[in-house]
Order: structure tokens, then C-alpha cells, then sequence
């Protein structure tokens, strides 16, 4: 599979980043001799590993969890080398310091678990980009936590060895002890951490081979589980230090809007259980005993707004497809000339809406200042990025700020913002000494959103009798990255049309053709775009593979046969294709009353196919079943890959069927579930997975499972009614589920 | 007034149309319910009041006085309750936070219908999960009801023993 530049477009050598970095840094080194700061009681082997009191394993572990199982895959991962049981194991999220950079966030490939870094990586770990998001955890971890972990296990061994004055190779690691295997004598870890920490760490250490792992590969049990059932899990809205006041603010009712003044501030103040109103550049808090007296606090608050005109997305998105592209991302071949010696052309046009993230824990962040020092508590993607939210929000040196990173109640792109963050330390500066958890109820979450972008798209096919000769692709968007890295990493700027993410599953598609021909027209928008799950692929999956089956359609093809033959030169689509049609049993009639769409699609790192088995009563739509074939190259944790394949397929069949943020007079309609809605256990297919099992560097699967579906439900619905549905969600063209 | 919260009486001074969950979660600080949507439509924030699933939400803490209240850390008995079990061994969670509203959902159903139907599952656990969990939500609630049946059974022949 090739592995595309992702975040090196754009600013970060103009921006002179480099400069007196080169060189300097060793991050292996400064891995090995990393102190562990924050990571409590023990001793501390390396950045990763800390020996805790009682045998304890306190692992770091620099991704944040957010339901896609990190906090177990990742340790499984160090488990498999320092050879102790998951069971000792506690997890900790530590602080935003360079060994725990996402590396392969910088270029997309894994580090050299045994070189050097790369510069790109070490000015990703210069400055430090903690994040969790684009399907990396695995990719960014997969090497290199197992050489920490061997790291460590070598210099236990070595400890142990002085310690009985006997020759290594007489030493086993095995279970959080060295044993003698001459004696049978036996040391903890715990024991031997003290003089381990004096051993040299290993630069070289040796890695087992695939076919010896015993943890790596293997459904261990997540280890967030049993606090996730007994109500013990701490989220950011769980967090209670001391004397914690509650905060819930109001936005501009307007997108782009603007609030002016408070017309009642002093009835509100007066209102019981509140304790101030405070007004900041981004709306208005009101600071109450309680999240309740907050909320009743906010809802009586009467607020003279600047109102904003706010154009329809759409179109002018189409009349941007109509101009010249901003820019062209792909030309493989001579397009126009192929369309025009083509038998046939064919031409669709494909959109979807905004939406919304809708995390089931709203939005909300905790701060508290004390003189020049702050403390965040937040369920976040990327602890770098709060740290810059609340220095910016409190005017406090980003030194002088403690990030606590809880559980995340979801993500999906929408935590790794800092917009809550900021506005919970502009409101906690006028509290000096007292914590203020500020929160977004569901209205203020829903109607604030960084949402997917609107995208159009523009499809053209050239066709001879049997093959698709060539695709021309146009889109337009705002640019979801684009967005983030505005808001975010100010330093990175990226245009718009440099966006790799508004056409990323659009181009470079795996497909056999004569010429390929993508382009990105983009238009400025007043609507707060993001990352939503998958990203471009997000849309740009549907807007393909829809019309792959429009083309098998006019071919006289069946779906699977024309994908088949186009895909000869990408074994691996081939295999999981192939895979899918086994299981799904394609080639086999479906039971009456039972219609299915097909669709694959590569991202983050690995092949998704799916198959939906849906049944139509009218318009009265209920999937019944998935198919789902992944190809995510080797697996740390088989039974966390098929509850991702799971809830990428819900997150994005919840998308196809209601999936509509809409914006009218200015303001976004939805505001809450009952008009944003959600699939549910009576809407929920039964999901059957299947992973392949293929030797190659592990693929992300926290975001794969999401693209497929929506087409797939989209080319059922079209074998089952002849009708071609080229936008989304399926509620507006009457379907109900 | 004062509430019965898993067996545990809690003397509180609140204003009586406070819904239950802010008095849980923000004066009580018990934080395993949660807070969700506010409008009583996912689901995360439901308790049980004399035995019904109850969207505490929406819920005036004065309708709870005088009545037990059971919470998602009012489960376990010395041990895991049944639905808790079947939880763990069929790693629901993923995030985790509809799960308090999933699990005490799932116990008023089994107390209601000991050995529910798909359809019944349809019908009476409509919270919402945002991860989707349904699938193994759907196959714990079936281990949980055969748990369930295991242990009256194991119950009823330790009685007849002694």
C-alpha cells in the first residue's frame, strides 16, 4: 500500500521550524533516559515504564482512550516484550513532553525502531505533538513500545544478573519476575527496579519474532472494562477537585454570530444557586453551585446578538465546481482524451450534508489557576493542544500548566479541538484558587460543533464496452484539516486547497483505468469544519464507490465481477474483495425480500469491504445485516478490530440514514437527539467481521470501518428499487428506519 | 429532605424540582450516572426509583423522596451483579459512557421479563450508545438473563439443601 506525505504540506519548513533543531535531539536517547515525571510512586526504566510499589506496572501510554481499546492495545504491546501479565498492569496518560510525540502523525510512516528519527519526526518531537487521532495509535506504537518494553526487560535482566553474580543467559524474564533458571531463585521487578535503573539501556535490544508473541495478536481483555460497568471510570465531567464550581455557557445563536451585551445580568446573578455572570469573546458563562442552577442560569439569560447572514452551503459549493479548481490533485493519464474517445460518458453528482460529532459526554473541560500555575481536566485527543487552550485562554506559560487527561465519553475528531478549552480558562481567570468545570450542554454541543463539511462532488466516467476507461473527479469543500490546523496549530498553516483530507479517497483509488483526474475547488464558509471519523474518506467513499456501481450499472456488470476485474495490480483489495463475497456469500441469490450493496475502500492504512443485507417495506428501510472484511496487516487485538468494525459501521450508518446538520436563518436546526437522530438496538444490523491475516505493518482501524458503509447501503437500496440516491442522509429522500 | 440511594439514606437541602441527576452527580458527587442530552432521550442518566428505569434527567428530586433509589454503583452485592458479568466477558464498553444508562436499563428489563425476545430488547432498551455497542450489548443481555436464571436456580437448591 503506499503511504502518502499527510501533514508536510503546507508550512512547517516555511515556517522556519527547523531551524536549531537539527541535530539536537536523540529522542531514543532521551526515551531511555526520561524520568517519568508525573507517573507516581516507582522507579522509572525509561518514559514508558515505571515500576510502581508492590510489583506494580505503570505503563505510558500516550494516546488517549476513547472507546477504540488503546489503553489496552498498547500495553499489550510493551506486555509482549518486559514479559509481564496484563493484569499487573496500570495505565497512565502522562504529560505532553517529547517522548511522547506521534511521530507517525509527521509522515505516515512507523519510526525506525533502531535508527535515528527522521527530521520530520524529531521536530515532531521537539515540539511535541501529542495526539490521538487519524487511525495512528498502533501505527505511531506498534515498533517502538515493544522495544521500550525490551528496553526495559534487558536491564532488569542485567540487574538481576550482578545481583547473583551469575551470567545472563541463566536469566528469564517471565511474568514481572526474573527467574535463575540454574537455582530456580526468583526476583520481581518490583525488587530489581532500583539497581535496573543503574544499568545501561540497550540501544539494540532484541525483539521476539511474530510467531512467538504471546499477547500481540491475541483478544486479551481490555483493561478499562470493569471500571466501565460499575460507574468508576472517570470522564472530564466526573472529575471533582475541591470546591469545584459549575459553568455552562451560551453561544451566539447565529453561526459566525456575535453576542453583544447581556441585557438581564443582574436577574440572572440574583437567580438562586448562581454565583456570577461572566462574558467572554466566545459567549456568555453563568457560574452556579451546580450544573442545574448553571443551565437555569443560562437559559434565562437575554442576550442582544449581532445576527450574521448565512448563505446555503451547497450552493455555492456547486457553483465553486463550476469555476476553475483551486487545485488539482491528481492527472494520471490524459483525461479529457479518454472521455472523449470513450464509448460512453457517464456524469453524476453526488453531495452530503454537514453533521454533527454528537459524543454522547458533552463537551466540557475543568480548569483551575492558581497564581501563574494552571491545572486542566479533560477527556481530550491531544493534551498538546490543551495546553495551548488554556495558556491562551488564562495567559499562563505553557510550562506552568498540568493537563489531567480522563476518559474520553467519544471523540471522533471532535476532542481534538480546544475551543471548550479555552473558554473553561478564559471563565476559570475571573475565579483565581476555585475549579470551573464549564460545559456544553447537548444544545450548545450540537449547535457548535467543528462539523463535517458540506462536500459536493462531480463524477465522470468513460466507458467502452466491457471497462471503465477513466474517472474525472471534482470536489468542493472547505477543507476539514484545513480547519483544525487553523484552529490548532497555527504554526502549520494550511490553504484550503492544500487540504489532503477533501480529497483523500478520491484520488490515487486502487482501480485500474487509463486516466485519473481529481480536483478541489473551495469555497469560504462562515460553518466551523473538522475531523469527523474518517475524515474526507467520510464522504468521498460514497461519492466512489456509488458510482463504481453506476458504471457496473450501465456496463451490464455485476458489482463485485467489475470491481474484481479493475482490481488485478492491488492484490490485498483483490484478497479482502474476494474474502467479502465468500462470506457474504455474493454469488448466490439472496433470500427473497433481502437486497445488497457492495463496497470497499482503503484508509488510514487498511482495506475495508462491506456488504449491507437490507430489507425495504415501502420507504421503511432496515438493514439487517454487514458483511465486513478488514485487511489491517498484523493485529495486537483481534476482538477490539471487530468492535471498531462495529462501530465505524453504526457511526456511519447513523450518518447515511439521519445524518443532517442544517442551517436556517443563520442558526443550525438541530440541537438535540431527538432531532439529530441516532441508531439505536432496533435499527443496529447484526455485524459479521472477518480479518485477514496478512504479514504486513499494521493498518489504523479506529476510522476504516466507517466509509464503506453508506455506500453499501446506498448500492442495496438501488438493487432493490432501481433508485439512485446521490445524496445523503436517506431520510430526506423519505426513507425511515 | 432525605433520599434512599442504594440502601444508603442522604440528608440533603435542595430546591425540590432539581432533577435527580444533578443531585447525584453535582451535590452527592456520585458520578456514574450521567449526563447525556438532558431531554430524557438517550438514556445515560438512568437510575432506578422503586424498581422502574427512570431518565433521571428529567426527574424532580422530590419525586424520589421516600422511594429507593438504585444507581450504577449500587450493583454489586458483594459481587458483580449478573448483567455486570455478562458486560465484562463480552467486552461491551468502548468509551463507556452510556454504559451506567445501558446496564441499569438491562436490569429493569431482566426484572421485568427474566428471559427477553429480541423484540423485547428492541423495544425497551431504546438508550443511545454513540460508539455502537448494540451488537454485544444485545448478546450480554442474553448471558445476563441465563446468569440470572443460574442463580435463583443455585439459590432455590441451596435452600432445599440446608
Amino acid at each position: 500500500m503506499k503511504r502518502r506525505a499527510f501533514i508536510i504540506t503546507g508550512g512547517i519548513i516555511g515556517g522556519g521550524f527547523l531551524v536549531g533543531v537539527g541535530g539536537l535531539l536523540h529522542v531514543n536517547r532521551k526515551i531511555a533516559q526520561y524520568s517519568g515525571q508525573g507517573m507516581g510512586a516507582g522507579t522509572s526504566l525509561n518514559a514508558f515504564v515505571r515500576i510502581g510499589p508492590g510489583n506494580a506496572i505503570i505503563l505510558a501510554v500516550s494516546k488517549t482512550e476513547m472507546g477504540q481499546g488503546v489503553y489496552t492495545a498498547l500495553p499489550q504491546l510493551i506486555a509482549e516484550e518486559l514479559e509481564v501479565e496484563m493484569s499487573q498492569i496500570q495505565v497512565v496518560h502522562p504529560q505532553p513532553e517529547g517522548p511522547y510525540a506521534n511521530l507517525f502523525m509527521a509522515h505516515e510512516e512507523p519510526r525506525d525502531a533502531f535508527g535515528d528519527l527522521t527530521m520530520m519526526q524529531k521536530v515532531f518531537a521537539y515540539v511535541p505533538s501529542i495526539i490521538t487521532g487519524g487511525s495512528t495509535s498502533v501505527r505511531d506504537d506498534y515498533d517502538h513500545l515493544r522495544v521500550v518494553g525490551a528496553m526495559a526487560r534487558e536491564m532488569l535482566l542485567s540487574a538481576a544478573a550482578k545481583k547473583w553474580g551469575v551470567d545472563r543467559a541463566i536469566c528469564q524474564a517471565e511474568k514481572g519476575k526474573i527467574i535463575n533458571k540454574d537455582t530456580g531463585e526468583q526476583l520481581t521487578y518490583g525488587e530489581l527496579a532500583p539497581e535496573a535503573v543503574q544499568e545501561e539501556a540497550p540501544k539494540n535490544p532484541p525483539l521476539k519474532k511474530h510467531t512467538e508473541f504471546k499477547l500481540v495478536g491475541k483478544s486479551v481483555p481490555r483493561l478499562d472494562v470493569p471500571e466501565k460497568v460499575n460507574g468508576r471510570a472517570v470522564f472530564g465531567l466526573d472529575v471533582r477537585p475541591e470546591n469545584m464550581k459549575f459553568a455552562v455557557i451560551r453561544h451566539p445563536s447565529e453561526v459566525a454570530g456575535k453576542i453583544v451585551s447581556i441585557n438581564n445580568q443582574k436577574a440572572v446573578e440574583s437567580l438562586p444557586g448562581v454565583i456570577s455572570v461572566v462574558q467572554i469573546d466566545e459567549g456568555v458563562a453563568v457560574v452556579a453551585d451546580t450544573t442545574w442552577h448553571a443551565r437555569n442560569g443560562s437559559d434565562a439569560l437575554q442576550l442582544k446578538e449581532e445576527t450574521s447572514k448565512h448563505v446555503d452551503a451547497i450552493p455555492k459549493l456547486k457553483a465553486a465546481l463550476k469555476g476553475d479548481p483551486a487545485k488539482i490533485w491528481e492527472d494520471q493519464g490524459d483525461i479529457e482524451k479518454v472521455l472523449s474517445e470513450s464509448d460512453q460518458v457517464l456524469e453524476s453528482s453526488y453531495e452530503v450534508p454537514y453533521l454533527a460529532h454528537a459524543c454522547m459526554e458533552p463537551l466540557n473541560c475543568t480548569v483551575l489557576i492558581t497564581g501563574d500555575h494552571a491545572e486542566a481536566w479533560t477527556g481530550n485527543q491531544s493534551s498538546t493542544f490543551i495546553i495551548n487552550g488554556v495558556s491562551e485562554g488564562a495567559g499562563i506559560s505553557k510550562d506552568k500548566i498540568i493537563c489531567h487527561t480522563t476518559y474520553l465519553g467519544g471523540g471522533f475528531g471532535r476532542r481534538g479541538e480546544t475551543d471548550f478549552v479555552l473558554e473553561a480558562a478564559k471563565v476559570a481567570k475571573h475565579f483565581p484558587g476555585v475549579p470551573i468545570q464549564l460545559v456544553y450542554t447537548r444544545e450548545e454541543d450540537m449547535r457548535n460543533d467543528t462539523y463535517r463539511p458540506a462536500v459536493v462532488a462531480q463524477l465522470t466516467a468513460g466507458l467502452d464496452e466491457n471497462n471503465i476507461t477513466g474517472w474525472k473527479k471534482k470536489v468542493g469543500t472547505q477543507g476539514a484539516l484545513a480547519g483544525l490546523f487553523a484552529r490548532n496549530i497555527p504554526m502549520m498553516p494550511m490553504s484550503p486547497e492544500d487540504d489532503p483530507s477533501s480529497t483523500e479517497g478520491m484520488r490515487e483509488l486502487p482501480y485500474q483505468m487509463e486516466a485519473a483526474y481529481t480536483d478541489l475547488s473551495t469555497v469560504d464558509l462562515p460553518m466551523t469544519v473538522g475531523t469527523w471519523r474518517s475524515v474526507g474518506h467520510s464522504q468521498n467513499a460514497f461519492f466512489t464507490e456509488c458510482f463504481m456501481d453506476e458504471c457496473a450499472h450501465a456496463l451490464g456488470k455485476d458489482p463485485y465481477e467489475l470491481r474484481r476485474e479493475m482490481l488485478v495490480e492491488s492484490p490485498r483489495h483483490a484478497a479482502v474483495l474476494d474474502k467479502l463475497a465468500e462470506i457474504s456469500n455474493w454469488k448466490v441469490d439472496p433470500d427473497p425480500g433481502v437486497f445488497r450493496g457492495l463496497a470497499i475502500h482503503e484508509s488510514f492504512g487498511s482495506i475495508v469491504g462491506e456488504v449491507a443485507e437490507i430489507r425495504l417495506d415501502g420507504k421503511k428501510i432496515k438493514a439487517d445485516k454487514v458483511y465486513c472484511v478488514i485487511d489491517c496487516g498484523r493485529t495486537v487485538n483481534p476482538a477490539i478490530i471487530e468492535s471498531q468494525m462495529q462501530s465505524g459501521i453504526v457511526y456511519g450508518l447513523t450518518a447515511a440514514l439521519f445524518g443532517e446538520i442544517q442551517v436556517k436563518d443563520g442558526k443550525i436546526v438541530q440541537s438535540n437527539f431527538p432531532n439529530y437522530k441516532m441508531v439505536t438496538m432496533k435499527s443496529m444490523p447484526e455485524v459479521v467481521t472477518h480479518i485477514m491475516d496478512v504479514d504486513e505493518y499494521p493498518g489504523g482501524v479506529g476510522e476504516p470501518g466507517t466509509p464503506p458503509i453508506a455506500p453499501a447501503v446506498v448500492n442495496a437500496i438501488f438493487a432493490a428499487t432501481g433508485e439512485r440516491i446521490r445524496s445523503l442522509p436517506l431520510s430526506k429522500h423519505g426513507y425511515i428506519s | 429532605m432525605i433520599l434512599t440511594i442504594n440502601g444508603k439514606e442522604h440528608r440533603i437541602d435542595v430546591d425540590p424540582k432539581m432533577p435527580l441527576l444533578w443531585v447525584l452527580r453535582d451535590i452527592l458527587n456520585m458520578t456514574g450516572t450521567k449526563y447525556g442530552c438532558g431531554v430524557a432521550a438517550c438514556g445515560a442518566c438512568t437510575v432506578h426509583v422503586d424498581g422502574q428505569p427512570t431518565r433521571s434527567c428529567l426527574y424532580p428530586v422530590s419525586s424520589a423522596e421516600g422511594k429507593e433509589i438504585i444507581t450504577v454503583e449500587g450493583l454489586e452485592a458483594g459481587h458483580l451483579s449478573a448483567v455486570q458479568q455478562a458486560w465484562i466477558k463480552h467486552q461491551v464498553p468502548q468509551c463507556g459512557y452510556c454504559q451506567s444508562g445501558m446496564i441499569m436499563a438491562t436490569e429493569a428489563l431482566l426484572n421485568e421479563i427474566p428471559n427477553p425476545t429480541d423484540a423485547d430488547i428492541d423495544r425497551r432498551i431504546t438508550n443511545i450508545c454513540r460508539c455502537g455497542t448494540y451488537q454485544r450489548i444485545r448478546a450480554a443481555i442474553k448471558e445476563a438473563a441465563q446468569l440470572r436464571m443460574q442463580e435463583v436456580l443455585s439459590e432455590v437448591q441451596e435452600t432445599e439443601a440446608s
